[in-house]
């Protein structure tokens, strides 16, 4: 066995020293506040000396390992014992709370904070990737300058502030900027506050998809400047206008919440969810109805059903709508079904549907993100007011959020740029070479006179810079921000910094003393930490909180932040609203428009250096490690384009060349390509895969200021053909009743869904008996040897499928839980991907007679209960336990890979080569990647076959815990990983033997079924149908 | 070596060399009934003179488990203070432990001189691993050590009587399933290995 630093938790003691003996606080109990860490040279020193084995003569025949304790023991942490540290996700400007586990000071996996009301202990997949921003081996290690010959070279801290102090003296203020990412807390008042101090006010906030056209629109219609709150849990039917609200739109971990638990309602009525948009995202999948309109007339659609609303007085007691009847009249629909493609009988029945109960209307995402997204926007805020949603389930925070933030104030920066009037240019938090439309912020950088970037990674922006000051991790970092009003959370340092970097927060006030004069004086902290809890006098004031300071600040760090009930305003029409213009979109000669989306995996691509990320697959294509642009079938065979077929996409700003992928869940006259990938740097994971489609977007903000994401383009196929890495086998079940569903209606009428399509294999008279008593057998042996109170569990999952969004948060989960590694586009290519933990997606319908659905099903090891695995496994490593797992016991394993062959369920995993090896190529962890080895879990090495266990290592430490604390383990106590992740709370773990359980209550559903149940192998999962809130024929 | 006893002092004597010595340690692993966990009140940790010929890898620090266990009866768990909580039994750092009484015990030995040293340069003692557990195996302390009462001496051999600590047991799996037979304890796979 290869000995990595991973596996080497077992030895104990690989930390590293610290001076002060006190770590960050842990989530309990409350230790005495921080202060700093060790020094870098020294957790360098220790770390290297930790990987290193020498050949000594300890053992019996290996060589032997170094046991390095900690110079001084930090008081919260214990080797061997995980260390949780409450801080705030910063992958996105969700706000979602984590807690890190830390183990010997160095931090092993990420969960959800439930005490966070934004996320209640949930994440995403790019939440659980964050680690791999923390341990990134493309970490900017060091402080960077450039030299004459273009190239870099490390310079001291000191050098470097001096540098840029030295840069900013005597220049005039209004030609210093500063770009930022979306911030909304100290951080943001300090840039301010540091630009204010060299006379500047030239501030940029940049974040893609910045709700420009949101903002715009609640102005016009509410006459506030305000993005809506949605409450999906209150909604029975739900109307998005091509809001991706379950992927990137606002805050999807707390909207996937919301949405599953009004859809899979046990009591009371199941929300229905239409959802309209030219092109079937991840989010659309989970609709019961997908309603494709002409590109650019959700709105118009949107106006007719309100149209309806009003005219036809379908709401009694509604608001007042006399204003907008002008307006409405416009919107007749049947001139409207003439526009948008969408039948006058749909748009009727959707605005009968819509009135008859709680409901709620969505604007955002890719809807709001087109020339015509403002209008779309405000035309869902009047549906929403005219059918009286309007503070009830669409409400406004009482603090306006998202300032300034948007693409236009970019665009102006970038003219500045070019007119020669950017002498010294700071950019933090943002990679606007690579993440804006076009070419023309990396055109216009080469001029601007010294440019700094904060950058945490070799980024594009980076690679331009002349400075390049690398800010810590926000895993690494002190920080707050305010998300939304009331919620103010706290980001704290979970471990030391992994590299020489800095947080930007010193730097810039470093920089500031270095000034002297007016900066020195706004800015005399001496340093982030002080700036932070300063300004946190100043939360404690606001909230309320009496008591020492000290005390309130412990309590904050502990819980994550404070959080209170975020205040709302009612809000009223304003005049403006009946006054909403539409502006047309462009359109091609050959009508095929160009959907330029936000992966659901890297965003914009600031996700793409994750190798995780590359590896998961796509929620809706299943590729990995490419970009795609996904055309309807009938318009490939028009162009004479089949699956794999390269295609040169082009518009009017630029082309890329990317694989085709054959989708009925676009328009025919839609093409789909999503963004994130093409990175010309930002290391080595994420350089020279797939293309960057922002090439094919308009520089020039649309009249909202914001992005155009949709653009004519024209399709020609290169006649290069690849295979694509997709993890998919069959797109379509084949009558294999694998993701069953079912529908309200047949539920209503006592029906329980598709019987299994195929006949069970036949039995054995006394089958019954025989696996009674082999179970008996095990028991025995357990009780025998354990036992644990006489109790012998039967570990099961049940997994509700009307949850399950698809989102693969689980998938991530499970590799940062088990040290799965990443195998790379080749060998997805030839079906080797290592996924304990998968998506199945299946398609019905999408032909003339059916529309199209989507089915998503999590699949994993189903532990049967009688497996096919375990009897052909020659050298007994796949076998039973006795608490009802298949277990897997890795040394044992020959590798004959018998058990994956016997599989029916494709669970097993083989390792073809040896990825957990320093010395091979194909080794996945590069230094310092190691790091997020989970030491609870063994690494794998090569010949070794591997599965999903329940993640036996949670269950056996929660049975250590129990028996320690000499009470039983308590229901839900032990939670896999992928359903402490999972946003839909769709996965339940639990002892099946025991009837009071969650799981056993759930698997005992009339919708339960076990997945190729004929084959008789017992599984030990079972998943809920989909429960389809359709419109029965 | 007036302190080892039976068949180590045998092998010593016999082989000589430092390797073989501990392979012969390893195979040692039927002793454990007989384990002495504690010395006698009045034992006294020879004065080492030929430290090349003690098994056990030579460490970088030459601690003396026989004068700290055997001869002043510390208790283990006061070094290895996680031995009842935690997986590992936990090794001790040299602030405070170490240096919490070799500022003014012993301060003219030359290995506390060692310690004073690297504790001064900030430096941690880098142990060489003694007992060798597979990467595979996970061995949870606390079970046996608070769960179970078993003491140290069982698995680690006469530590209080090392002048340099060797692996007493074979920690092969055959010898783990052999206590937990004859103790009615799981004999499951996952238990340890996952």
């Amino acid at each position: 066995m290869p000995l990595l630093d991973g596996q080497d938790g077992q030895d104990g003691q690989d930390g590293r020293g610290g001076q002060d003996g006190q770590g960050p606080t842990p989530v309990l109990p409350v230790p005495p506040a921080r202060s700093e860490g060790i020094d870098r040279r020294r957790f360098l020193t220790v770390l290297g000396a930790t990987s290193a084995a020498v050949a000594t003569t300890s053992g019996c025949t290996e060589p032997a390992e170094k046991l390095i304790p900690f110079l001084v023991p930090i008081e919260d942490q214990t080797p061997g014992i995980a260390t949780y540290y409450a801080t705030t996700c910063r992958e996105c400007s969700a706000g979602c709370g984590l807690h890190v586990r830390v183990r010997e000071g160095r931090a092993v996996k990420i969960e959800g904070n439930p005490e966070n009301p934004i996320n209640r202990g949930k994440l995403c997949a790019r939440g659980q990737a964050g680690l791999q921003g923390l341990y990134n081996p493309d970490r900017v290690r060091t402080p960077m300058a450039k030299q004459a010959n273009g190239t870099f070279a490390p310079i001291p801290w000191d050098a470097a502030i001096a540098a840029v102090a030295a840069k900013l003296t005597g220049v005039a203020g209004n030609r210093v900027w500063f770009v930022t990412g979306h911030e909304t807390g100290s951080f943001d008042r300090l840039v301010t506050q540091f630009l204010g101090g060299v006379g500047s006010t030239n501030r940029v906030s940049f974040e893609p998809f910045g709700h420009e056209a949101l903002r715009r629109a609640t102005r016009e219609v509410f006459g506030i400047e305000a993005v809506p709150v949605y409450d999906f849990a209150a909604a029975k039917y739900v109307l998005s206008f091509g809001a991706d609200f379950l992927e990137t739109f606002g805050s999807p971990v707390e909207q996937t919440r919301g949405f599953a638990d009004g859809r899979a309602a046990r009591t009371g009525t199941r929300a229905r969810y239409v959802h309209i948009e030219p092109r079937m995202g991840m989010t659309g999948m989970s609709a019961d109805e997908w309603v494709a309109p002409n590109s650019g007339t959700e709105g118009q659609v949107a106006l007719a059903i309100a149209h309806l609303i009003v005219e036809d007085g379908l709401v009694k007691n509604g608001p007042p709508a006399s204003a907008l009847r002008g307006l409405l009249g416009r919107y007749e629909p049947e001139d409207v079904a003439e526009r948008s493609g969408v039948s006058e009988e749909i748009i009727e029945r959707l605005a009968k549907e819509f009135v008859a109960g709680p409901s709620l209307a969505i604007a955002g995402g890719m809807g709001a993100q087109h020339a015509n997204a403002a209008f779309t926007a405000a035309a869902v805020h009047i549906l929403n007011y005219v059918a009286g949603n309007v503070n009830r389930t669409v409400k406004f925070d009482a603090e306006a959020t998202f300032p300034g933030l948007g693409y236009a104030a970019l665009s102006g920066l970038t003219k500045a740029i070019t007119d020669g009037t950017v002498d010294v240019l700071f950019v933090h938090g943002a990679n606007p070479v690579h993440g804006t439309p076009g070419t023309a912020f990396g055109d216009a950088l080469g001029s601007a006179k010294f440019r700094v970037s904060f950058a945490r990674f070799w980024d594009e922006t980076a690679m331009s810079a002349d400075l390049i000051l690398p800010d810590s991790d926000p895993l690494e970092q002190w920080n707050d921000s305010e998300p939304r009003a009331g919620m103010h959370l706290l980001q704290q340092p979970v471990m030391s910094n992994v590299f020489d970097t800095k947080q930007t927060g010193d730097v810039l006030l470093g920089v500031a003393q270095k000034l002297g004069g007016t900066a020195a004086r706004r800015l005399p902290a001496a340093s982030w930490e002080t700036y932070l809890k300063d300004a946190w006098h100043g939360v404690q004031r606001t909230v309320g909180v009496a008591g020492a300071f000290e005390d309130f600040w412990n309590e904050s760090l502990r819980a994550g932040g404070v959080y209170r009930r975020a205040r709302t305003r009612p809000v009223g029409l304003a005049a403006s609203a009946t006054r909403i213009t539409e502006t047309p979109i462009a359109s091609a000669e050959d009508g095929l428009t160009a959907i330029v989306y936000p992966s659901p995996v890297f965003h914009d691509g600031r996700g793409a250096n994750r190798p995780w990320l590359q590896e998961l697959p796509d929620p809706v294509s299943k590729i990995t490690w490419s970009t795609w642009v996904e055309i309807h079938p009938d318009t490939a065979g028009r162009l004479g384009i089949s699956q794999g077929d390269h295609v040169e996409v082009k518009s009017a700003s630029g082309s890329i060349t990317v694989p085709a992928y054959v989708y009925h869940g676009v328009r025919r006259d839609v093409v789909a390509v999503p963004l994130g990938q093409g990175h010309t740097a930002f290391g080595r994971f994420a350089e020279n895969v797939g293309a960057n489609a922002y090439r094919l977007l308009g520089a020039t903000p649309t009249a909202f200021g914001g992005v155009d994401h949709y653009v004519p383009v024209s399709l020609a196929a290169t006649g290069v053909h690849e295979r694509l890495a997709s993890t998919e086998g069959s797109a379509r079940q084949m009558g294999r009743g694998i993701a069953q569903a079912v529908t309200v209606g047949q539920l209503a009428a006592g029906e329980t869904g598709e019987p299994e399509s195929h006949e069970a294999s036949p039995l054995p008279e006394n089958i019954e008996k025989l696996l009674e008593e082999v179970q008996q057998e095990h028991y025995d042996d357990y009780n025998a040897h354990a036992p644990y109170a006489g109790d012998h569990p039967r570990w099961g999952l049940a997994i509700d499928l009307s949850r399950c969004t698809g989102c693969s948060a689980c998938v991530t989960a499970c590799y940062s839980e088990n040290n799965i590694p990443q195998v790379g586009v080749d060998q997805v290519r030839r079906g080797r991907e290592m996924s304990w933990i998968r998506i199945e997606r299946y398609f019905e319908g999408g032909d003339d007679d059916r529309p199209l659905e989507a089915r998503f099903l999590p699949m994993m090891c189903q532990q049967c209960g009688n497996a096919p695995c375990e009897p052909v496994c020659p050298v007994f490593a796949s076998y039973h336990t006795p608490d009802g797992l298949n277990g897997q016991v890795y040394n044992r394993c020959v590798g004959t890979r018998y058990c994956a062959n016997n599989c029916p369920y494709k669970v097993r995993y083989f390792n073809w080569f040896d990825s957990s090896n320093p010395a091979d190529t194909t080794y996945a962890w590069p230094e310092p990647l190691h790091l997020l080895l989970n030491p609870d879990v063994t690494v794998r090495s090569k010949g070794v076959m591997e599965k999903c266990t329940f993640c036996v290592q949670r269950i056996r430490g929660k049975q250590h815990d129990a028996r320690m604390r000499g009470t039983p383990l308590k229901d839900g106590e032990i939670q896999t990983a992928c359903q402490q992740t999972c946003p839909a709370d769709a996965i339940v773990f639990g002892d099946l033997n025991d009837r009071n359980s969650r799981v056993s209550r759930l698997a005992a559903l009339e919708t339960g079924y076990h997945v190729l149940d004929g084959l008789n192998t017992r599984p030990g999962v079972t998943y809920l149908r989909k429960v389809r809130n359709v419109v029965e024929a | 070596m007036p302190n080892l006893r039976g068949p180590l002092a045998l092998a010593i004597t016999t082989l000589g060399t430092g390797s073989l010595l501990v392979l012969s340690a390893c195979l040692n692993s039927n002793a454990q009934e007989a384990v002495p966990t504690r010395t006698a009140d009045n034992f006294v940790a020879p004065a080492t003179v030929d430290t090349a010929g003690l098994p056990g890898p030579v460490q970088p620090v030459f601690y003396r488990h026989d004068v700290h266990a055997g001869q002043y009866k510390m208790d283990c768990r006061y070094c290895h203070f996680a031995a009842e909580t935690s997986m590992h039994a936990g090794i001790p750092s040299i602030r405070p432990t170490c240096m919490g009484c070799h500022t003014v015990i012993g301060t003219d030995n030359p290995e506390v001189e060692r310690l004073r040293e690297a504790a001064s340069n900030d430096q941690p003692v880098e142990w060489v691993k003694v007992h060798r557990l597979p990467p595979f195996v996970h061995f949870p302390h606390m079970r046996h050590v608070k769960g179970a009462g078993i003491t140290c001496q069982t698995c680690h051999g006469p530590v209080q009587e090392m002048a340099r600590v060797y692996q007493y047991s074979s920690l092969k799996m055959g010898w783990c399933l052999d206590c937990h037979k004859k103790n009615k304890q799981t004999t499951d796979c996952t238990a340890c290995h996952y």
